[in-house]
């Protein structure tokens, strides 16, 4: 069934590139780029279905079972734009147009050094015969890194000035995943493009498993009052588990907003391994407590801006002390 | 033939026309070329960097060589150098031919794409497609002896028996034809839209090129490079291989992840084939 779907998926591809996209890169004499905007419109097809998915399922969720009910929706808006233009792939095309060149060039300098990346099926041969085994060792080796740049996003100051704009929504929904400042995406981009120049990217033929991996993502951010349980909670990250994450209440002793809680994005194990599982059995709400009004219910754009803002106070007031800077950046006491 | 995006080989049958098996072959297979005794099939993958060389005859993995990045590749006619382009980190790699040893190593500003060699095997020629333009290299030393622009986004080249160059102009509706000397434009033949690679005929009469846009295959005499005639391929036909009798071009569909098999006498789709993702490098045997 797996093979029906992505043959049907692979068509329409085709068929909107050779209709729609392929013509249009002819005329504007841009045919270098064919290739890669094929892909792009296999990512885009991927990221509606995603996003289709996540709506069907998890929106059902939300209105049965909520785990905070607001009467005024408007802020989620701006997360239903931030997913789109995430997922659909406006944002992850203009950081490839602008980060990939870079990447060739340090890529192209290594060559020339003699370095040449090893993927994990090299490194570990039994795995080379099971493509599949390879995949998810990739998708851990890839969770586990994620798992440490999270850490680093909350504990460095410059990271959280921007990475608090993720954490000021007081109305975290299924959209919330892709809420980010773009230079927060950027430091994400650069962090898999290190390491895909170490262990290379994971093998291309499971594009609807990734889905699976997405829609995880989008679960853990439904606001639903739902969980996976104790022994589930070291498993799989669940609504549950990443509320306690958003929550105002987790910047308490021990859970600190730099020490923090509940990091992983997809396995809580490591939360376990590293000392920052926090099972809880409440559903608190979510927000970052120094951050309300206009510079967390805003549009998309003004939301970027105070990105910028933010960060520019974090950096004023390294250069000067006695400036108050981003209140949400001091290290927690 | 290889699926690129699916990191997969397909086993196609002939007679049947129908997938027999596609397995897992490395990351990013893109093109693949018989070694200079036929005896082996050389797999560039581009991905995880090595070239996979498989016995022709029973189908089975001899060896993996170590190659940083190899995209499109080939032989010197005299046997003395293996050449892989590396279209993604604008570079060309120049191989002793039997150790597979590097010699040279050179940038190639930008995106060197498919490769040509002058006939007594001492110069190679290879499109670069982001600068529009054709590189010429003295194998021996590894210097540039020329550069040229020819047209946007050159793609597919060959050498005729005469030693002029044919040129496939991507981001154009024609081919040109190259003075391997110094690389001057001899003459336009037009095609059509995306004019993207080249395939000769067993007998050197009948000339094939894949018009990747126009989604044809424009047939010519190889003789006078006159057309003769157009064939049918939707779904961006990219590289192209003879049934062993000659009555059918096999072709790769990249945006519809499938193999047309076109009857030449008739000029018809014979069959469509669906394989992997992103077809790309084609052998029929």
């Amino acid at each position: 069934m797996f093979d029906a779907i992505q043959r049907v998926i692979e068509q329409i591809q085709g068929t909107i590139f050779e209709t729609a996209i392929e013509p249009v890169l002819f005329r504007l004499g841009l045919m270098d780029w064919s290739e890669d905007a094929f892909d792009g419109v296999e990512f885009a097809l991927y990221g509606a279905i995603a996003v289709a998915l996540a709506y069907l399922l998890f929106r059902p969720l939300e209105l049965w079972h909520p785990a905070e009910r607001w009467d005024d929706r408007r802020a989620v808006r701006t997360d239903v734009v931030y997913t789109l233009i995430h997922r659909i792939g406006v944002v992850p095309a203009i950081l490839f147009l602008v980060l990939a060149p870079i990447g060739v060039m340090i890529d192209s300098y290594l060559r020339f050094q003699g370095y040449i990346p090893r993927d994990i099926e090299k490194l570990v041969t039994p795995l080379f015969d099971h493509p599949f085994a390879t995949f998810l060792v990739y998708m851990v080796v890839l969770d586990f890194a994620e798992y440490w740049r999270h850490r680093l996003q909350h504990r460095l100051p410059w990271w959280w000035a921007l990475h608090s704009l993720h954490h000021d929504q007081r109305q975290m929904t299924l959209w919330s995943d892709d809420r980010n400042h773009i230079l927060d995406d950027v430091l994400a981009m650069v962090w898999t493009g290190t390491i895909a120049m170490l262990i290379d990217v994971p093998p291309g033929e499971y594009p609807l498993v990734l889905i699976g991996f997405r829609l995880i993502e989008s679960l853990a951010h439904t606001n639903v009052r739902f969980g996976f349980g104790g022994l589930g909670s070291t498993l799989l990250v669940g609504p549950r588990y990443h509320r306690v994450h958003h929550s105002i209440e987790h910047a308490q002793p021990p859970f600190d907003r730099t020490r923090g809680c509940n990091f992983a994005v997809i396995l809580p194990i490591w939360d376990v391994v590293f000392g920052t599982w926090r099972p809880s059995a409440e559903f608190p709400q979510t927000g970052v407590a120094a951050l309300t009004g206009q510079a967390v219910r805003c549009g998309y754009l003004a939301h970027q801006l105070e990105g910028f803002r933010r960060l520019g106070a974090v950096l004023v007031h390294f250069l000067d002390r006695r400036r108050p800077g981003f209140v949400a950046a001091l290290p927690a006491e | 033939m290889l699926n690129s995006d699916d990191d997969t080989l397909s086993v196609v049958s002939s007679d049947g026309y129908h997938e027999v098996s596609r397995v897992h072959i490395g990351r990013g297979p893109h093109h693949l070329i018989a070694s200079l005794d036929g005896r082996t099939l050389i797999v560039a993958m581009s991905g995880s960097n090595e070239l996979v060389l498989i016995d022709r005859t029973t189908g089975v993995e001899s060896q993996r060589v170590e190659a940083s990045d190899p995209y499109q590749i080939g032989f010197s006619p005299d046997g003395k150098w293996f050449v892989a382009a590396s279209i993604r980190l604008d570079r060309i790699d120049i191989y002793d031919a039997k150790t597979f040893q590097l010699v040279h190593r050179l940038p190639a500003a930008t995106m060197p794409s498919h490769i040509a060699f002058a006939r007594d095997g001492s110069i190679v020629f290879v499109t670069l497609q982001g600068t529009g333009s054709l590189i010429a290299i003295d194998l021996a030393t590894g210097k540039d002896l020329w550069t040229v622009p020819v047209g946007p986004s050159p793609a597919g080249i060959i050498t005729l028996p005469s030693g002029t160059l044919l040129v496939g102009i991507m981001g154009s509706d024609h081919i040109d034809a190259v003075d391997p000397r110094d690389g001057s434009i001899i003459r336009k033949i037009q095609t059509g839209n995306g004019a993207h690679n080249f395939l000769v005929s067993p007998d050197g009469k009948t000339l094939y090129v894949t018009n990747r846009v126009a989604g044809t295959i424009s047939v010519l005499d190889a003789d006078n490079l006159q057309v003769t005639g157009t064939l049918t391929a939707p779904g961006g036909p990219d590289d192209m291989a003879l049934s062993p009798d000659g009555r059918e071009l096999w072709v790769t569909g990249r945006w519809h992840a499938a193999i047309d098999v076109i009857e030449l006498a008739s000029g018809a789709l014979k069959a469509t084939i669906p394989v992997g993702r992103s077809p790309h490098g084609i052998f029929v045997y």
